[in-house]
């Protein structure tokens, strides 16, 4: 379960990057050859954003064919 | 209605009055605007900086360090204690075990003669670039030494972590399936080295040599194996001539 792990780290990418503003979309993109399973991603993700500036937020996964793993963009509410 | 205060007046900007007479005023252009803020960071970004850094670490001392991984039961820490107690006097071998609990491999090792930092990594089931930093600060190996990180057993999630080491060498014992290499393909693929472990066991088991290594070189031409028994000893020559020519390899690394 390394999923575990990634899963923390796009929580912890996408909260910093939001500075403070809430979390609605995280785009990520996961290769097939990364030996990642994107099912586990998703499995993770509620539980690990919870308490966090992204909790309820979206997690959108891209499948390409590389060995692709990054956070792509972010969707955030805009400061009022 | 207004869906923000529930106040009855209409969802434009309005002003009401609290039961307590504050005043209070709205702007509901209620549209949740967002904002897209591109990143393209790699999710393994911290690992792998870390990773670097620990590289660094190792090369600036001339440190040989081998991330050993296999499934569990394959030998590792079997392997280690023989490396340790074979070179005794010759080589300088600081071991970092992780496990997910116990300290039973590193009562081992430490048994068999060498410094040795306990890593438990809880719930992890691989380990990481940081916890091997942490590791080593308390390790503090010398200069010119062998670092032996033992992985936690596990042909899944240690591949994809880069822990700062030289090569990854992976161990395949006859006990398993000779078509692990084609199951686990990560792991193969990202190993400099795959040792075929329990040799000794060979008359007694159904594994097809050739056919691991087929399988092996499938996934991976550019591994080199070998075949030896970390308990009784056959073999561990071969392995001991890869350490030094990759502790050398290190060390002049360390100046280009």
């Amino acid at each position: 379960m390394h999923e575990l792990s990634l899963t923390r780290e796009i929580v912890s990418i996408a909260c910093n990057a939001a500075s403070g503003q809430r979390v609605h979309m995280i785009s990520v993109e996961v290769g097939k050859l990364s030996c990642v399973s994107p099912d586990a991603l998703a499995f993770c993700f509620d539980v690990v954003a919870q308490g966090t500036l992204a909790e309820g937020a979206r997690l959108n996964i891209r499948r390409t064919n590389g060995d692709e793993l990054h956070v792509v963009t972010l969707e955030v509410e805009e400061a009022v | 209605m207004c869906g923000h205060c529930g106040c009855g007046q209409p969802e434009m900007e309005h002003e009401h009055v609290h039961a307590d007479g504050t005043r209070h005023s709205h702007h509901h252009d209620h549209e949740h605007r967002t904002t897209v803020i591109a990143l393209n960071t790699r999710i393994l970004a911290k690992n792998d900086a870390l990773a670097a850094r620990n590289r660094a670490w190792f090369a600036g001392r001339e440190i040989l360090a081998i991330n050993l991984v296999s499934a569990p039961g394959a030998g590792k820490t079997t392997l280690l204690e023989r490396t340790i107690r074979d070179l005794d006097g010759q080589t300088n071998i600081g071991v970092l075990e992780g496990d997910q609990a116990t300290t039973l491999d590193s009562d081992r090792v430490r048994a068999a003669g060498a410094s040795v930092v306990q890593v438990n990594t809880g719930t992890g089931c691989h380990l990481e670039a940081d916890q091997v930093a942490r590791g080593l600060n308390e390790l503090r190996p010398p200069t010119r030494s062998i670092v032996m990180i033992e992985n936690v057993g596990n042909l899944v999630c240690p591949a994809m972590f880069d822990l700062g080491e030289r090569a990854k060498v992976v161990l395949l014992s006859v006990t398993e399936g000779d078509d692990k290499p084609l199951k686990y393909p990560h792991m193969f693929r990202a190993a400099s080295l795959m040792l075929l472990n329990k040799v000794d066991l060979l008359p007694h088991v159904d594994f097809d040599v050739q056919r691991a290594l087929a399988c092996a070189r499938e996934v991976n031409p550019d591994m080199s194996v070998l075949r030896l028994s970390a308990r009784t000893g056959e073999g561990m020559t071969a392995w001991y001539e890869w350490l030094q020519r990759e502790a050398k390899a290190a060390s002049e690394a360390a100046f280009i």
